[in-house]
C-alpha cells in the first residue's frame, strides 16, 4: 500500500515537473486520511493540484488508525417540564435535567447539561439565579442561540458561548427574548421561535445543537392551549461525540 | 417656551397688520360655494374637486339613502376606508393601511377623545344630524397636530338655516330589535338660530356561532342616547357667536365567567355580571369675526370629557370582581385667522393651547399634559392652473419632544377635465397616557407593565421590595448599579411616533357624468412605540416598558370611478391595493433570515411568496355601488357591495409576522358584504325606507361586530 503511494508520489512529481509551465495548476499540501474520517494525519502529506484518493486538506487527526464516531441525531419526545406556582404565585419545582452526553433525562444534579422547568431553560454552567429549587451549576457547560435552520448551523462558534448569569440566562427567558413566543390573548400559546437553534457545549466539553419543536404533549402541528397539555418539550438534537470537534 | 412666545407675538402682530388690508369682493369664491365644499383639508371652504389632497366627501343624502345608523356603517362603505376589527375585538377605521390609532376624529372641527386600545369606536356616533363627513387622507399634522398621521375624519353636523320652524322625526326598527329614533328641530329667528337633536338607539343581544359552545360569543344588548344643541347669535353681519353641546350616554350590560380557586383550593366557576357605561360630553364656544371680505378670525373654546366605567359583580356574593374607570378631559383654546391676498391666495394662521387630563384605574395618579401650538398655511395660486399649499405647525409639549410638522401640496390643471395632484407631509402621534403613565401588575399572572415616565420610580421600588431577579450572587450594590443602568436608558424623552406621507394622483372629471380618481400613496413610519422586556421578576414573570422601535411602511394605489349612466342612475366603484410591511421583518425575509415550521415542525426559511406582511391588512379592498333615483315614483333604490381580501389577525408560529404557515384560527378569508336599501316619499312629508344589510349573511367569529343579515324598516316624518 505504502509503496504504491510512493510510486504515485514520484509519478505525480514527474507529471508536476513536466507540467510546470501549466499555470492552471496550483499545488497544495494534502494529508493522508487512513481511517476515512475526513481528518488527515499531519505526518503523511504530499503536494498535489487536487486531493489524491485517501488524502484530505485537514491535518487535525491525532489518531489516524481509528475513525471518528458518527454524529448522533436524535429526537426527544415529551420531556416533561413541570412547575409549581406561577400565575402570580412563587415559582418552584424541580427542573428536569437532561444529559446530552448520554441522551437521557438524569437525576444526577452534578452531571447534566441542560434543564427545563416550564418555559425556563438553564444550563449547567455559570451561576444560579437563586429561584426556588433551581439547581446550582456544577459543570462548565455553555450555550448560545443561533439563527438559522438545523441544517444551516453546521458548527459551534466558540466565541459566542455564554453561561447562566445572575441577571440573564444563557438561553434568555421571556417571550421573543429567547427560544419562544407567548401569544397572549386569545390563543395563549407558547410557540418555539422558528429558526432558533440552541448551540450547547456540554459538561464534557462536547458540542451539540438543539431545535425545540413543541411545548405541548405529543407535539401537535396546530396546538390549542386549552386542549393540549403544555410543559412537554419535544426537540431534535445533533450531538458531536468526538473531542475538540465543533462541527455537527 | 420662550421661542413659543416669540412666535405667538409674531402671530398677533401678523393679525394686526392684516386687519388693515383692503376689503374687496372675491367672485370666484362665491361661485365655488354652489359646488361640493370641504372644510377639513385647508380649514377654509374649498371646492372638493380642486383640493390638492386625497379627500373623500360623504354627503348627508348618501348616508340617508344607505340607511346607515351609526358613523362606522357608512365609513366602511367608502373606498380606502376599512372597518377593521383587531385581535381584541375592537373596531376602528383603517386609512391607507394605517390603524385607527393614527386617525384623528373631529366633530365640527374639534377632536373627540376616548379610545379603547387605541381604536376610536365610531359606533358611538349617530348619523342622525350629520350634514356631511369629510375624510382627508395622508398626514395632516401641519394643521391638526398629534394623531393626524393616517388622516382626519371630520364629522360636520347640520346647521340651522330656515326661518320657519322645521323638524324631523324618524323611527327605525330592525333585526335584533335594533331601534333607532331621531328627533330634530331647527329655526332661525332674527339674529338667533338654533338646532336641537336627540337620538336613542338600542339593540338586543346576539350570539355568534351559537352551536359551538367553545367558541360562541354573546354580544350584549346596548342602549344609548345622544343629545345635541346648537345656538347661533349673529351680533351683527360680521360677528357671529355660536355655542354647541353634545351629550352621549351608553349602557351595555356585560357578563362573563371565569375559573378561580376558593379558600380550600378547589376550583370554582365565578359568574359575573355588570355594566359598561360610556359618557361623552362636548361643548364648543365659537366666535367668528369678519374684519373685512379679505380677513376673518375665529376664536374657539372647547371642552370635552369622556368617561368609560366597567363594573362587574359576582352574581352570588355581589363582590366587585372587575372595576375599570377611564376619565379623560381635554380643554382647548384656539385663535385662527384667514387672510385673502388678492392674486396670491389665502394665509391661514392659528395658535392654541391644550390641556389633557386622564384619571384611570390602572394609573397610580391622575395625569395631565400641557401643550401649545402654532400653525400657518399659505394656500396660493401662482399660476392660473396651479394651486400650491405650504403649511407648517409647531407643537410644544410638556411630556415629549417638540414637533415641527411641515406640509406641501400642489394641484395642476392639465386640461379643464384632467388634473394632477401631489402632496407630502409629516404626521405624528404623541405617546399616549398609557405609554407614559401606566403602572400595572397583572394580579393573576404577575407580570408588570410600566409606562415610560413611571420607570425610574417604580423599577427602584420593585428592586427595593426584592421583586427583581438579578440573582443571589449579586451584592445589593451591584444590583443597584444594574437598576441605575436600566433607569438611565429612560433619561431621554420618549419620541413621538411619526410618519412622512407621499400622495400623487390624477383626477379626471367630465362634469358630473364621469369622475375618475387614481392615487398612489406611501407612508413611512418611524419610532413606533412598542413594549419590551425591561427586567425579570423573582416570580419568573417580566417587567415590561415602552420604547421607540419599529419602522414600518404602507404603500398602495387607490382607484375610484363614478359614472352616471343617465341622470338618476349612478354606478360607482372603488379599489385599493395595499402593501404594509415592517421594514426589519421584510429585510429578514429578503435575506432568508426569517423562519417558519413545516409539517414536521422543523424550521425552514420563510420565502417571500409566503410572506403577507402586517397583521389585519388586506391586499385588496373594493366596493361597487348602484344608486337609482326614480323621480316619477319618488323612489330611491340602491345596492352596495364591499369586498375585503384575506388577512391575518396574529402570528401563531412565533416569527412575528403573518405568513401562509400561520394557523387558520387567526386567518380571516376574503369576504364580501352586500347591503341594499329602498326609500319612497309619501304625501310629501313622509318617507319610508326598507333595507337589509349584509344580505349574504357573512359572519366570522373574529368580527364580533357583525351579527349577520339585518333587515329594517324606517319611517321619517318631516314637519
Amino acid at each position: 500500500m505504502k509503496k504504491g503511494f510512493y510510486l504515485l508520489l514520484t509519478f505525480s512529481l514527474i507529471i508536476a515537473s513536466c507540467g510546470s509551465d501549466d499555470d492552471s495548476c496550483a499545488e497544495s499540501l494534502f494529508f493522508e486520511d487512513a481511517d476515512g474520517d475526513g481528518l488527515g494525519n499531519s505526518a503523511t502529506s504530499q503536494l498535489a493540484c487536487s486531493a489524491p484518493e485517501g488524502f484530505v486538506t485537514n491535518s487535525d487527526d491525532n489518531d489516524d488508525t481509528q475513525a471518528l464516531a458518527n454524529l448522533i441525531s436524535e429526537t426527544t419526545n415529551n420531556l416533561p417540564a413541570p412547575q409549581e406556582g406561577g400565575q402570580g404565585q412563587p415559582i418552584s419545582g424541580d427542573f428536569t435535567l437532561f444529559d446530552l452526553d448520554t441522551g437521557a433525562i438524569t437525576t444526577n444534579t452534578d452531571d447534566w447539561d441542560i434543564a427545563f422547568r416550564a418555559t425556563t431553560i438553564i444550563i449547567n454552567g455559570g451561576i444560579s439565579q437563586g429561584t426556588t429549587d433551581e439547581p446550582s451549576r456544577i459543570g462548565d457547560a455553555a450555550a448560545y442561540i443561533a439563527t438559522g435552520t438545523m441544517a444551516d448551523i453546521t458548527s459551534a462558534d466558540t466565541s459566542l458561548f455564554v453561561q447562566d448569569a445572575a441577571d440573564a440566562l444563557a438561553i434568555p427567558s421571556g417571550s421573543d427574548n429567547g427560544w419562544y413566543n407567548y401569544s397572549g390573548s386569545p390563543l395563549f400559546l407558547i410557540t418555539p421561535l422558528p429558526g432558533k437553534i440552541l448551540v450547547i457545549k456540554t459538561t464534557e466539553g462536547k458540542y451539540a445543537k438543539i431545535e425545540i419543536l413543541s411545548y405541548y404533549k405529543d407535539a401537535p402541528t396546530s396546538p390549542d392551549a386549552f386542549v393540549n397539555e403544555g410543559r412537554y418539550f419535544t426537540f431534535n438534537y445533533v450531538y458531536q461525540p468526538n473531542n475538540n470537534i465543533s462541527t455537527f | 417656551m420662550n421661542k413659543f412666545i416669540v412666535i405667538l407675538l409674531f402671530f398677533c402682530f401678523n393679525i394686526y397688520c392684516q386687519k388693515n388690508t383692503n376689503p374687496k369682493e372675491n367672485d370666484s369664491l362665491k361661485a365655488e360655494k354652489l359646488e361640493e365644499v370641504i372644510l377639513t383639508a385647508t380649514r377654509t371652504e374649498r371646492q372638493l374637486s380642486s383640493i390638492p389632497l386625497p379627500v373623500t366627501l360623504i354627503s348627508g343624502s348618501t348616508i340617508k339613502k344607505s340607511g346607515s345608523v351609526r358613523i362606522d356603517d357608512i365609513l366602511a362603505e367608502q373606498t380606502g376606508l376599512i372597518l377593521a376589527t383587531d385581535e381584541s375585538g375592537f373596531e376602528g377605521i383603517q386609512i391607507q393601511g394605517i390603524d385607527s390609532d393614527y386617525t384623528l376624529i373631529l366633530m365640527d372641527g374639534v377632536p373627540l377623545v376616548g379610545r379603547s386600545s387605541g381604536n376610536f369606536d365610531l359606533s358611538r356616533l349617530t348619523v342622525g344630524n350629520i350634514k356631511q363627513i369629510e375624510v382627508v387622507k395622508g398626514p395632516t399634522s401641519s394643521l391638526y397636530g398629534s394623531e393626524a398621521l393616517a388622516g382626519v375624519i371630520n364629522i360636520i353636523t347640520e346647521k340651522p338655516k330656515n326661518e320657519k320652524l322645521t323638524g324631523r322625526a324618524s323611527y327605525r326598527i330592525g333585526s335584533f330589535t335594533a331601534q333607532d329614533m331621531n328627533l330634530s328641530l331647527q329655526q332661525k329667528k332674527g339674529k338667533i338660530r338654533y338646532a336641537l337633536f336627540g337620538n336613542r338607539f338600542s339593540r338586543d343581544k346576539y350570539v355568534l356561532e351559537p352551536n359551538d359552545s367553545d367558541r360562541s360569543i354573546t354580544v350584549n344588548p346596548i342602549e344609548n342616547y345622544t343629545l345635541n344643541g346648537k345656538f347661533y347669535y349673529d351680533i351683527n353681519n360680521n360677528i357671529k357667536l355660536s355655542a354647541s353641546g353634545r351629550y352621549f350616554d351608553q349602557l351595555q350590560n356585560s357578563g362573563f365567567s371565569f375559573t378561580d380557586t376558593d379558600g380550600d383550593g378547589q376550583e370554582i366557576i365565578v359568574n359575573a355580571e355588570g355594566e359598561a357605561l360610556e359618557r361623552d360630553l362636548n361643548t364648543l364656544l365659537k366666535l367668528d369675526q369678519n374684519w373685512s371680505e379679505k380677513f376673518n378670525t375665529t376664536y374657539e373654546f372647547y371642552y370635552t370629557n369622556y368617561i368609560a366605567e366597567d363594573i362587574s359583580r359576582d352574581t352570588e356574593t355581589s363582590d366587585i370582581v372587575f372595576n375599570n374607570l377611564f376619565d379623560q378631559k381635554l380643554l382647548r383654546a384656539e385663535i385662527r385667522g384667514n387672510n385673502i391676498i388678492k392674486g396670491m391666495g389665502t394665509i391661514t394662521t392659528g395658535v392654541g393651547y391644550q390641556y389633557d387630563f386622564l384619571d384611570r384605574t390602572l394609573f397610580e395618579n391622575e395625569v395631565s399634559f400641557n401643550s401649545q401650538y402654532v400653525y400657518t398655511q399659505f394656500d396660493m395660486i401662482p399660476l392660473e392652473n396651479l394651486n400650491i399649499i405650504i403649511g407648517v405647525r409647531f407643537d410644544n409639549h410638556s411630556e415629549y419632544s417638540n414637533q415641527v410638522s411641515p406640509k406641501f401640496a400642489f394641484n395642476y390643471k392639465i386640461t379643464d377635465q384632467l388634473s394632477i395632484k401631489g402632496s407630502t407631509g409629516y404626521g405624528f402621534k404623541a405617546p399616549d397616557f398609557r405609554q407614559l403613565y401606566l403602572n400595572f401588575t397583572n394580579p393573576s399572572v404577575g407580570y408588570s407593565v410600566l409606562g415610560y415616565k413611571t420607570v425610574p420610580k417604580e423599577l427602584q421600588l420593585l428592586f427595593d421590595q426584592g421583586q427583581l431577579a438579578f440573582g443571589d450572587n449579586l451584592t445589593p450594590d451591584q444590583g443597584q448599579a444594574r437598576v441605575n443602568e436600566l433607569i438611565a436608558t429612560f433619561d431621554n424623552d420618549l419620541e413621538a411616533e411619526s410618519s412622512i406621507g407621499y400622495n400623487i394622483g390624477l383626477n379626471y372629471r367630465q362634469s358630473k357624468k364621469l369622475i375618475l380618481d387614481i392615487n398612489f400613496f406611501r407612508n413611512d413610519f418611524r419610532n413606533l412605540i412598542d413594549t419590551f422586556v425591561l427586567a425579570r421578576k423573582t416570580n419568573g414573570q417580566n417587567v415590561f416598558s415602552y420604547q421607540n422601535f419599529d419602522e414600518i411602511y404602507t404603500e398602495g394605489i387607490e382607484f375610484s370611478a363614478t359614472y352616471n349612466i343617465f341622470e338618476n342612475l349612478e354606478i360607482s366603484g372603488g379599489y385599493q391595493l395595499l402593501y404594509a410591511f415592517n421594514k426589519d421583518i421584510k429585510k429578514q425575509v429578503e435575506n432568508g433570515e426569517l423562519f417558519v415550521r413545516d409539517e414536521n415542525l422543523t424550521s425552514i426559511v420563510l420565502s417571500k411568496d409566503d410572506h403577507y406582511g402586517f397583521f389585519n391588512r388586506s391586499r385588496h379592498n373594493g366596493n361597487l355601488k348602484v344608486f337609482w333615483d326614480i323621480k316619477k315614483w319618488d323612489l330611491n333604490v340602491n345596492a352596495r357591495a364591499i369586498y375585503r381580501s384575506k388577512y391575518g389577525l396574529g402570528d401563531t408560529n412565533g416569527n412575528g409576522t403573518f405568513d401562509t404557515f400561520d394557523d387558520d384560527a387567526v386567518v380571516v378569508d376574503g369576504f364580501a358584504t352586500l347591503n341594499i336599501a329602498a326609500s319612497k316619499k309619501l304625501f310629501k312629508k313622509f318617507e319610508i325606507q326598507a333595507g337589509a344589510d349584509n344580505i349574504l349573511n357573512y359572519q366570522n367569529i373574529n368580527i364580533p361586530g357583525n351579527p349577520g343579515t339585518r333587515g329594517y324598516v324606517r319611517v321619517n316624518y318631516q314637519f
